[in-house]
């Protein structure tokens, strides 16, 4: 296992993007930046949606206010890019930190839930009427994503607290 | 860096002396300084979030919203600025030399009572719709949308930045 993450640590470490993020004077914080931007876009969009399945603001209707998700998923595309630029930089300031175990699984929750959403919810969901309530799994499905991407804002925070 | 004695100074001294200051700083505790920094990034998702999703909207992303169901999302927004202005204000008494010495920290809280500024007056349009009224908002209203976003994304740049332009960190103690 320690072998494992050590090796991932080293092919990390020597990417080109790692060694831009390490030597450029001004990316840093630009990543920063635009981390937080796509975490506000994500929330905006993923997150109120979520509230909406769980039946906060009942006039907006639900079909067209998934419209949002592209511009959520843009935020999430947005912070995985900059993200792994964090990683690459400094692996190891990742790789043996527990909150980044924490985010890391918390991401792969949402992750997952996106597939029961989808697979599973989506289409009963475009069949009833915009102002229907939600069927209890696409609540249950808010409700997992809107926890997931709080904990994940909560773990990324505490990152710095928890370097190795 | 120089020591720069401001007038302020004894203000600063004071602050940092507190006991509230002295525990959100000397505290090892995740629940004191580092969860008042989780309270600031939640309240940020949600007031940039909200604004967001409106401004988008105004700007012609999923027409089929009734900008006048969104009102709703003002509750969001609110909740978001005033957990940010608890914690916001925690944050300051636990390093007031830091952010008062710094001109970022008030180009930040510009840009900040600007969003909310136009997020006010972008309420007040959306105020007059019904929520099933769908058609587009004037070049106007939109512009303010427009600006709206600009000015959350500088706040967060600046927000962010505040990290790494301080002079000093605290009264007796520089960067």
């Amino acid at each position: 296992m320690h072998e494992t993450l050590r090796s991932i640590e080293t092919f990390l470490y020597h990417t080109g993007y790692g060694d831009f993020m390490r030597t450029s004077m001004w990316a840093w914080p630009v990543w920063e930046s635009i981390h937080f931007l796509g975490m506000s876009m994500l929330i905006g969009t993923v997150g109120l949606f979520d509230l909406r399945l769980l039946g906060f603001a009942r006039s907006v209707p639900i079909g067209a206010m998934h419209r949002l998700i592209p511009i959520g998923i843009g935020g999430f595309l947005m912070n995985l890019s900059t993200g792994l630029g964090f990683l690459m930089a400094t692996p190891d300031q990742y790789l043996y930190n527990k909150a980044f175990m924490v985010k890391a699984t918390l991401l792969v929750i949402a992750g997952c839930n996106v597939l029961f959403f989808y697979g599973r919810v989506f289409r009963r969901l475009e069949l009833q009427g915009p102002h229907a309530p939600p069927p209890a799994g696409a609540r249950i499905a808010g409700g997992i994503s809107l926890t997931a991407w709080i904990g994940v804002m909560a773990a990324g925070r505490l990152l710095t607290f928890y370097r190795p | 860096m120089h020591n720069t004695a401001a007038p302020v100074d004894p203000l600063f001294t004071w602050i940092e002396s507190t006991a509230f200051s002295t525990w959100l700083r000397e505290e090892p505790s995740i629940w004191a300084f580092p969860f008042v920094l989780i309270l600031h990034t939640w309240g940020l998702a949600f007031l940039v979030g909200a604004n967001v999703a409106i401004g988008v909207r105004i700007l012609g992303a999923a027409r089929g919203v009734p900008l006048g169901s969104m009102e709703r999302y003002y509750r969001v927004m609110w909740l978001g600025f005033w957990v940010n202005a608890v914690s916001g204000v925690a944050l300051l008494i636990a390093y007031p030399t830091k952010a008062l010495t710094n001109p970022l920290f008030f180009v930040k809280l510009t840009l900040v009572a600007v969003g909310v500024l136009l997020a006010s007056r972008i309420r007040a349009h959306i105020r007059e719709l019904t929520s099933t009224d769908l058609r587009p908002m004037p070049g106007g209203v939109r512009m303010l949308a427009m600006a709206s976003l600009l000015c959350w994304a500088a706040s967060i740049a600046a927000g962010r930045y505040l990290a790494y332009t301080y002079s000093r960190l605290l009264v007796d103690f520089n960067a």
